[in-house]
């Protein structure tokens, strides 16, 4: 007689397939990739060692795009063809970035829909693209160290990105062929680095002041569960203002004239360097042969660097303390942690201490720190570890709501409201026989709408014509874990709906995205077809190994013989097909099964729900005990 | 799709008392018990029916969670549990006394802005409101307890003017901090 398995229910019993996953540290500055390999998270350097790739691509030669320390080599030759700090530009209307784009001398196109694209040698491109190109050199070394494709990538975000921006960096991601797991929110990513191994409760502030984004988050720890319980921050603000504050000084004493953009970035990278060495010297001197007509050295102190920066280090306490009120905390913060290289200038340490009175944890590397929280999540999203040790409940940065009537924005969904959410609110029409609602939906925290950020506008028809205001017409918002935003409109007398998955007008639709992603792959090597067959098999192959231990878990349980029948021949018939070549076939077996299997996988919801209750008599027994 | 159907009420989401006062330990406890189990982050490699149900439920508990930990959102759950509608609660007689003070607290914050040295009487003020907001989530508690639902919630109404005057301080305190 066969020995029985044994299996722990909603674990599969064949053996575990670790998958391949990383988590991305798309930043400013300089970009990341790390993975989990033996239970550790460690970030994956390229073949000369480096962990770093600079955030720059070169766009003098068609058809070649040169990224990372290449590409910013270039950057005094050929300035406007190499692209810097363009997450700067993720998800922003080319009006707003005209600044930007000025102070970085990038020629921008005369966009069409207020979006983005800098003119280069190698045409316009869209901040996307951009990003794409350096994600993709990520992914082909994260390829090549882990010995195959990525079956998926945690990909992280400022906090404060607003909708426009993570729906950019996402794009972003598809665009280099990843397949996303979860955007995830730097300092979050940061908590998770430092909260395994840790202590187990408390609350940690994360300071995270990167190339050019400053983020501050308060989590509180409970047993492995990160509760963000507020964020805040400025996305105009960052290490690059650093450097542009130190430059500004030095052309300012050096007395030289306005200077071209190559010399103009060449003094930014003489900055840089003069920055990051006055974090453990005292005074160094700026060499400005090849930079400045009249060469030369301008020496300057840690002294004077600090009173330069000092008024941008006040600008991130204000926020400080701002997130700290919303956190409404009954006791203080446990442990800071830090993020971003500029974090290792003292006065930014000092500040910091200071304003928390408690000394930041700086163990990790802090320009690394992101890049291996993200590997950790993205470690657990893809399965490798199936009981799951942490869980991150992150809120959105940015109130969501609509215009009304005046101008006026009706707040939705406030800021720091834990995600996903889901608010309805009711509206009305204000004319008599009106037959059509047009919604207009911001994010921002003014009262007036043309203070905000405009998200999208869409509208309602097929009102019945009613007396005013007696039409009742439900608005609502959706936000999933990742942050972006769903939003439903719907008469309650008449049933009439509408509803918008929000794409802002200056990000990519989705046709333009298909359609990159064909012009990218006819490149490639790959064969198309291949490639469609190969994730068809691997979507009805998750299906069927989904289902299987579901069906071993709860099947006997929760489904009569004859639903259990149903779903069992349904698999037959998919299990069949998968050793065949018809890839449409499988699409749509895989799309049956996934119908028939509904009802059950709401009924092992509902289950899990009374389990979870069940379970927290003993969980609350525990928490007696240690207070 | 179906929705999640949940005929249970949010404080039997969370398997405790319908009541005004609250064990927020247990709350918490429970809160992240059920976000464990039902978080879409535990549905990354599920069906796209699954992710779309893990959102709506989580979601749910979220709406839950927030309402139940703050007293003046769980005090109008409470109201709303009892078959008073929004109108019904809304339309509460309020004593000309408290408008009265309202109005005088609100001056005061206008003229906030004005004063050389207002962080200080800008504290003192948020810390008279909020003890006010105490005397009155004690006096809604009493009220709901012996099924006085009209002077329940009209103290609810009172503790909506003063969360309100709350918010507009903490407005005003940014915008003294940004100067």
């Amino acid at each position: 007689m066969a020995l029985l398995h044994i299996a722990e229910p909603g674990q599969s019993p064949l053996p575990h397939q670790v998958k391949r996953a990383v988590g991305i540290d798309l930043g400013t500055t300089n970009s990341l990739v790390a993975t989990v390999r033996g239970g550790r998270s460690a970030v994956l350097p390229d073949e000369s060692g480096e962990v770093m790739l600079p955030s720059v691509v070169n766009y003098t030669h068609a058809g070649t795009p040169l990224v990372g320390a290449g590409a910013l080599a270039l950057a005094a030759q050929h300035p406007a063809d190499t692209l810097m700090s363009v997450k700067r530009f993720m998800g922003r209307g080319s009006k707003d970035a005209l600044s930007d784009a000025q102070r970085s001398h990038y020629r921008l196109a005369a966009g069409d829909e207020g979006l983005v694209r800098f003119i280069t040698g190698s045409g316009e491109l869209s901040p996307v693209e951009v990003s794409a190109d350096i994600l993709r050199i990520l992914r082909q070394r994260a390829v090549a160290t882990l010995g195959g494709e990525i079956d998926g990538a945690v990909i992280t975000v400022p906090a404060y990105f607003d909708e426009a921006q993570r729906q950019a960096t996402k794009d972003a991601a598809t665009l280099a062929g990843l397949r996303v797991l979860r955007l995830l929110n730097e300092p979050t990513a940061a908590a998770v680095a430092y909260g395994l191994d840790s202590s187990e409760q408390g609350v940690i502030a994360v300071y995270d002041l990167g190339g050019g984004t400053f983020d501050i988050s308060i989590l509180r720890l409970h047993k492995g569960v990160f509760e963000v319980l507020a964020t805040g921050g400025d996305t105009a603000l960052g290490g690059d203002d650093l450097d542009a504050a130190l430059a500004d000084w030095v052309l300012q004493q050096s007395g030289a004239p306005v200077l071209a953009a190559g010399q103009y970035r060449q003094l930014q990278a003489a900055a840089r360097a003069a920055k990051e060495r006055l974090s453990t010297e005292l005074a160094v001197a700026v060499d400005l042969t090849g930079v400045l007509p009249s060469g030369g050295s301008i020496r300057v102190t840690r002294e004077t660097f600090e009173s330069l920066v000092r008024p941008l280090v006040k600008r991130t306490l204000r926020s400080c303390r701002r997130c700290l009120r919303d956190a409404q905390l009954e006791a203080g913060i446990d442990n800071i942690v830090m993020v971003g290289g500029s974090t290792r200038i003292p006065l930014v340490r000092e500040a910091v201490a200071e304003f928390f009175q408690r000394a930041p944890l700086i163990d990790i590397d802090p320009d690394q720190v992101v890049a291996l929280g993200a590997a950790i999540q993205a470690d657990i999203l893809v399965g490798n570890r199936p009981e799951g040790d942490l869980l991150l409940l992150d809120v959105i940065p940015l109130s969501l709501g609509i215009e009304t009537m005046g101008g006026l924005v009706e707040k939705i969904v406030p800021r720091n409201t834990t995600i996903p959410v889901s608010r309805a609110q009711e509206f009305t029409t204000f004319k008599d026989g009106q037959t059509a609602l047009a919604l207009h939906i911001v994010q921002g925290e003014r009262e007036m709408v043309s203070d905000c950020r405009s998200l999208a506008h869409f509208e309602l028809r097929g009102i019945p014509p009613m007396v005013a205001g007696a039409a009742r017409i439900r608005v609502t918002f959706q936000v999933d874990a990742d942050g972006l935003l769903n939003v439903a409109a719907r008469e309650e007398i008449t049933g009439a709906q509408a509803s918008v998955t929000v794409k802002p007008s200056f990000g990519l639709s989705d046709d333009q995205i298909t359609s990159m992603l064909q012009a990218s792959f006819s490149h490639a090597v790959e064969d198309k077809l291949a490639r469609q067959l190969a994730e068809q098999r691997l979507a009805a192959w998750q299906l069927l190994e989904g289902l299987k231990s579901a069906l071993a878990a709860d099947g006997d349980a929760l489904l009569n013989v004859e639903e259990r029948g149903v779903i069992a021949a349904q698999m037959t018939g998919l299990q069949a097909l998968l050793d065949g070549t018809d890839a449409d076939a499988i699409r749509l077996q895989t799309e049956r099964l996934g119908r028939q299997s509904e009802t059950f996988a709401t009924r092992r919801m509902d289950r899990s729900i009374r389990e979870a209750l069940a379970g927290v008599a003993l969980d609350a027994l525990d928490d007696e005990v240690m207070q | 799709m179906s929705l999640p159907d949940f005929q249970r009420n949010y404080f039997q989401l969370f398997d405790l008392p319908v009541d005004y006062a609250l064990d927020l330990v247990q709350l918490g406890t429970r809160y992240r018990q059920l976000q464990r189990e039902l978080h879409p982050d535990r549905y990354a490699g599920a069906s796209a029916h699954e992710q779309r149900l893990a959102v709506q439920y989580s979601a749910l508990i979220n709406e839950a969670y927030a309402t139940l930990r703050k007293p003046l959102p769980r005090a109008l759950y409470l109201l709303e549990l009892a078959g008073m509608s929004r109108e019904n609660i809304a339309g509460q007689q309020i004593d000309g006394g408290f408008l009265m003070a309202q109005m005088e607290l609100r001056e005061k914050l206008e003229s906030m802005e004005g004063l050389i040295a207002p962080e200080s009487v800008l504290d003192h003020l948020v810390t008279e409101i909020s003890e006010d907001i105490t005397v009155l989530q004690r006096q809604f508690s009493q009220a709901y307890s012996v099924g006085d639902l009209s002077p329940a919630a009209s103290t609810c109404v009172k503790m909506q003017y003063l969360d309100k005057l709350l918010q507009e301080a903490e407005q005003i305190e940014s915008r003294l901090l940004d100067r």
